[in-house]
C-alpha cells in the first residue's frame, strides 16, 4: 500500500513538474524572435534600453529553461545508476549554465527588479545563493562527496524551481485574495524561493533523523 | 491520509491552473474617438480647445442656446429591458443626453444631440407661447437610431419626448433637462456616485454582443471587473503619473483612471459599463464623439503609460505567466 501510494505521489510530482516546465517553455517562446516590448519587457521599458540589461535578460531567459529541463532527469535513480554518462553530461551542463550564465544574469536583472528594494534584495540574495549552492554541489562531486553533492543539488534545484513556484504563488494569490499586482510581486519574490528552500531543508533534516534512527535500530538489532 | 491530501492538492492546482500562460484574448478596447495620433503636435490641440470654449461663452446667457443635459429616460416602463448585473446593480437602459441648441433663426432651429457615443444633427421649428418655447425637431433619418424630438423650454428647464422612426427596442424616450455649461477642467475628480461594474468582463462570449446603444443580446454571469477607491485619488489629467504609481493598480482602476481623462473632455462613451459609470457623475456632460485632438501633452503621456499597464494586467494578472 505504501509502495503503491509512493509511486502515485512520485508520478504526480513528475507530471506536474513536466506540465509546469512546459508552461515555462511557452513563456520562453514568447521572447522568440527577440522583441523588446513583449510580456515582461512591456513593464521593463526603461531597463531594456541598456545594452547590458538586454544581454542579461535574453541570456537568462534562453538558458534558464534548459537548467529547468536538465534538472528533471538528474533525480532519477535509474539514470544516475544505469546511465551515468547522461547524468554527468546533463549535470555538467546544468552547473555550467547556472554558474556562467543564468545566475550572473539573474543577479544583474535582480538589481533592476520591479517592486523596489524589497524585491530587489530578494532576487539578489537568490542569485547569489543559487550560484553558491550549485558551485558547492559541483565541488563536492569533484571530491566524490556524494552526500554533500546530493544536499547541495537539492538546494540548487529548489531555487531553480522558484521560477515555477513564484508564478504559481502569484496565480494563487491573485485568484484568491486578489491583491494588486505589485504587492503580489513583492510577496512572491520572497515566497517563491524561500518556500522551496524550506521544504528542502525540512526534508534534509527529516531524512537525516530518519537515517540516524534507522541506523541506531539496526545497530541495536545487530548487537 | 497525508498522501491523499497531497494528491488532492496537486490535482486541484493542476486542474485549476489555466493551461495558457497568458490571456491571449485580452484586448484593451480603445474607442475610435479617443485614439491618440502620434503625428499631431501639441500646439494645435491647445488652440483648438480655446477656440471652442470661446464659442461656448457667447451661449452662456442665452435662454435657449447651449447644452441641455440630463437622462434620456424610457417612456414606457418596461422592466424586461433593464440589465440586471448583480444584486443591487442594474442598468435601466437610460443614458445621459446632451441636446445642444446651436442656432435659432426666426422660427427655425438647428442643433445636435449627443448620447451613447452618437452625435446626431437635428433641425426643426420653434414657436413661442408666452414664456414657453415649443420645439419640434427631426434627425435626418439615415441612422437606425434617428427620431423626432418634441420639447418645450420653460423657466430654464427643457422637457419633452422623443420617438424613433424605426422599430428599435426602446422606441419612446422622455427627458427633463437642465442647461449646463461645458468647460474642460483637468482638476475634476470623480465623485463616489455609482460603482464601476464592467459586466462585459465575465460575459459568455458565444453570444453576440452588439455595442450600439439599443441592441443587446447578452448573458450575464456573476463576477465582474470593478474598481477600487484609488480611482477617486488619482487624477491623470493634472498630474504626471509615474511607473511606481501605476504598476500596483488593478485593471479596473487603470481603465477608469484612463477613461476619466476622456470624460473630462466630454467624450460620449459607446462602451456601456463605462457610460453607466460616467453618466452618474454630476459634472459629466457628453459633448463629443471625437476627442482625438483635445488631449494635453501630459494626458497623452499618461494615457500611453496607463494603456501599457492595462494591457499587461489583462494579459497576465490572473495567469501563470507574468509581465
Amino acid at each position: 500500500m505504501i509502495r503503491y501510494s509512493n509511486f502515485i505521489l512520485k508520478s504526480v510530482c513528475l507530471l506536474s513538474l513536466i506540465y509546469f516546465t512546459y508552461l515555462m517553455t511557452l513563456i520562453t517562446l514568447q521572447y522568440i524572435p527577440v522583441k523588446f516590448d513583449v510580456a515582461f519587457l512591456a513593464v521593463k521599458q526603461n531597463e531594456i534600453e541598456y545594452k547590458y540589461y538586454q544581454i542579461a535578460f535574453f541570456s537568462h531567459v534562453y538558458t534558464s529553461i534548459f537548467v529547468l529541463i536538465f534538472g528533471i532527469f538528474q533525480f532519477s535513480k535509474r539514470i544516475r545508476t544505469k546511465f551515468k554518462k547522461i547524468h554527468k553530461i546533463l549535470g555538467g551542463l546544468y552547473v555550467f549554465i547556472i554558474l556562467l550564465v543564468a545566475a550572473p544574469s539573474g543577479f544583474i536583472m535582480a538589481l533592476h527588479a520591479n517592486g523596489g528594494i524589497f524585491s530587489k534584495l530578494s532576487f539578489v540574495i537568490q542569485a547569489i545563493v543559487w550560484f553558491w549552492f550549485t558551485l558547492m554541489a559541483f565541488r563536492s562531486i569533484r571530491k566524490l562527496d556524494l552526500k554533500s553533492h546530493l544536499k547541495f543539488m537539492y538546494r540548487s534545484y529548489a531555487l531553480t524551481l522558484s521560477a515555477i513556484s513564484l508564478r504559481l504563488f502569484k496565480w494563487i494569490i491573485v485568484s484568491t485574495i486578489e491583491l494588486p499586482p505589485m504587492d503580489t510581486y513583492k510577496i512572491v519574490s520572497w515566497l517563491g524561493w524561500l518556500f522551496n528552500l524550506s521544504l528542502v531543508e525540512i526534508y534534509l533534516m527529516y531524512s537525516k533523523d530518519w537515517k540516524k534512527k534507522k541506523s541506531t535500530i539496526s545497530n541495536q538489532l545487530g548487537t | 491520509m497525508k498522501r491523499l491530501f497531497i494528491f488532492a492538492l496537486l490535482g486541484i492546482v493542476l486542474l485549476g491552473c489555466k493551461t495558457e500562460i497568458k490571456n491571449s484574448e485580452a484586448k484593451i478596447e480603445i474607442e475610435k474617438g479617443t485614439e491618440i495620433e502620434n503625428s499631431r503636435t501639441d500646439e494645435e490641440s491647445q488652440t483648438q480647445v480655446s477656440e471652442e470654449s470661446g464659442n461656448e461663452d457667447s451661449k452662456l446667457d442665452d435662454p435657449l442656446l447651449g447644452f441641455w443635459v440630463g437622462y434620456f429616460e424610457k417612456d414606457d416602463e418596461d422592466y424586461e429591458k433593464n440589465i440586471y448585473v448583480d444584486e443591487g446593480y442594474y442598468w435601466n437602459r437610460e443614458n445621459k443626453i446632451n441636446i445642444s441648441i446651436d442656432v435659432v433663426k426666426d422660427s427655425l432651429v438647428f442643433g445636435h444631440s449627443v448620447v451613447a457615443g452618437n452625435d446626431r444633427p437635428f433641425q426643426g421649428v420653434i414657436i413661442q407661447e408666452n414664456e414657453t418655447y415649443l420645439f419640434r425637431v427631426r434627425e435626418p433619418g439615415d441612422d437606425k437610431y434617428d427620431g423626432e424630438f418634441v420639447f418645450s423650454i420653460e423657466n430654464g428647464s427643457l422637457q419633452g419626448k422623443w420617438t424613433a422612426y424605426h422599430n428599435i427596442e426602446i422606441k419612446n424616450r422622455k427627458y427633463n433637462l437642465e442647461k449646463k455649461y461645458f468647460r474642460y477642467d483637468p482638476n475634476i475628480s470623480l465623485e463616489q456616485s455609482k460603482e464601476y461594474v464592467n459586466w462585459y468582463e465575465f460575459v459568455e462570449t458565444n453570444e453576440e454582443v452588439e455595442i450600439d446603444y439599443d441592441e443587446f443580446e447578452e448573458w450575464i454571469s456573476r463576477e465582474f471587473a470593478s474598481a477600487t477607491d484609488l480611482i477617486y485619488k488619482i487624477n491623470a489629467s493634472n498630474t504626471v503619473l509615474t511607473k511606481n504609481e501605476v504598476e500596483n493598480l488593478k485593471k479596473g482602476d487603470l481603465t477608469i483612471i484612463r477613461n476619466t481623462i476622456y470624460a473630462r473632455h466630454g467624450y460620449s462613451f459607446k462602451n456601456r459599463p463605462l457610460r453607466v459609470f460616467f453618466d452618474a457623475q454630476s459634472w459629466y456632460i457628453p459633448v463629443h464623439t471625437n476627442i482625438k485632438d483635445d488631449f494635453t501633452k501630459l494626458e497623452i503621456n499618461n494615457i500611453k503609460l496607463l494603456l501599457k499597464y492595462e494591457k499587461n494586467a489583462s494579459e497576465y494578472y490572473d495567469y501563470f505567466g507574468r509581465g
